[in-house]
């Protein structure tokens, strides 16, 4: 079976960030991988090895490839995190493009209001990111809703867009405790995504990162 | 077994729903175009998902987000590349696309009509930059690829005609912007020579995006 199985590799920072949803996937399939972490400031030497000039990227048996949810959709179909049926696929895409928009829009206040970004630190929680999540986090509790309030953000397994949550749902519950107690079905579904054996096993022992 | 029923609704424009659209076409299968304009969408927004468009209607079921669509119609069609690592290197440039539509934007809105502000100034200062970070890129891939009519595998793949379709809106703001991409500029030539293509963009509405 080892012989069978491909080497994979896993490039990024000192982060969970983008990067964690693969290293959950490795964790929950048992899957062994190589997990490297750089400096920020060390990234421009590896430059040239990226093929989009960033970071994460996965290798298979040597070949490359770029962009977090390319990544997180390629290990969730081989691993068996996907969705089960084409529908269901397409809805995990859909929420988790519709993550990456939300994302798009709470990450710079996140960076300025805690010191990390230049910016007007105390406007930043009641003019961008309270109103972020409350746009965002509004779908989602009615997508877990809908979906059946059964642990699960599509349909009734563990899939990779439950995971890309459950981070999210972790690094801001953590810097702002009580931040999405107004969406009690979202917190519902994170804590039974977080309380699955092998995940649950790697987010005691990872590094502890910034975020 | 019954072929299912598929409509599309996004406003009259490309913009993020022609790459569907184009895969509808190209695969022969009916669907409805729905146009819905600016001045009705407020009417439908409450009855989509997220309150955003398009919307892709498979048989009485939504499904929203342009890129999950057009996947989900790429898998369907034959257009999401042959292997789990060409879909993933579709996916890939697809996303590092989206990236390059947030940076651009600014200028975008601006040329679109949409917003307000020195067009000359966004496309020195906001667009030229991001076209070349993105097309470089595009450029390198499609080499590598072989420089066989494709970004990625050796048939087409949504993302050829994601960039293709681009690349005809764009040149009309930013006049010479892919001088220095002929690679690229030849996928365009070869994806939109396709006969069922053509025939589609010979006679499709004429928006501004």
């Amino acid at each position: 079976l080892c012989l069978l199985m491909p080497t994979y590799k896993l490039t990024y920072l000192h982060l969970r960030g983008r990067a964690e949803i693969a290293r959950d996937l490795f964790h929950l399939a048992g899957v062994p991988y190589e997990d490297i972490r750089y400096r920020l400031d060390e990234v421009p030497t590896i430059s040239e090895s990226l093929p989009f000039g960033q970071v994460p990227m996965l290798e298979v048996d040597g070949k490359k490839l770029p962009q977090s949810h390319a990544i997180n959709r390629y290990l969730a179909n081989e691993f068996g995190f996907a969705g089960n049926s084409a529908i269901e696929r397409a809805w995990i895409d859909a929420v988790a493009d519709q993550h990456r928009d939300h994302e798009i829009e709470i990450w710079p206040p996140f960076l300025i209001h805690l010191g990390l970004e230049p910016g007007d630190r105390d406007s930043q929680m009641k003019e961008k990111i309270e109103p972020a999540r409350d746009k965002y986090f509004t779908i989602l509790e009615n997508i877990a809703k809908e979906n059946g309030s059964n642990g699960h953000f599509v349909g009734d397994s563990l899939t990779w867009v439950d995971l890309l949550i459950s981070e999210h749902v972790y690094t801001f519950t953590q810097y702002f405790p009580g931040f999405l107690d107004a969406f009690p079905t979202v917190l519902d579904t994170v804590a039974k995504i977080q309380a699955t054996p092998k995940l649950k096993e790697w987010m005691e022992k990872r590094p502890v990162e910034k975020f | 077994k019954t072929m299912p029923t598929y409509k599309l609704s996004y406003f009259p424009g490309r913009g993020l729903g022609e790459v569907s659209r184009q895969m509808l076409h190209l695969s022969g299968t009916p669907f409805e175009d729905n146009r819905i304009t600016m001045d009705d969408w407020p009417k439908h927004k409450e009855s989509t998902p997220f309150g955003q468009m398009p919307v892709l209607t498979v048989d009485g079921k939504q499904i929203p987000q342009s890129f999950a669509i057009a996947r989900y119609l790429a898998n369907q069609f034959g257009f999401a590349g042959k292997t789990p690592l060409e879909s993933a290197w579709v996916d890939a440039l697809a996303d590092q696309y989206k990236d390059y539509t947030t940076e651009i934007r600014p200028f975008l809105m601006v040329a679109y009509g949409f917003g307000e502000g020195d067009k000359d100034k966004l496309r020195k200062e906001v667009a030229e930059p991001a076209i070349n970070k993105l097309f470089t890129i595009l450029e390198k891939k499609a080499k590598e690829n072989g420089s066989n009519g494709h970004f990625v595998g050796s048939s087409l793949t949504w993302v050829d005609l994601l960039v293709s379709d681009h690349m005809g809106i764009l040149e009309t703001h930013v006049p010479n912007a892919f001088t220095a991409f002929p690679t690229v500029q030849d996928i365009r030539k070869k994806t939109t020579s396709l006969p069922k293509l053509k025939e589609w963009i010979d006679k499709r509405p004429v928006t501004p995006f």
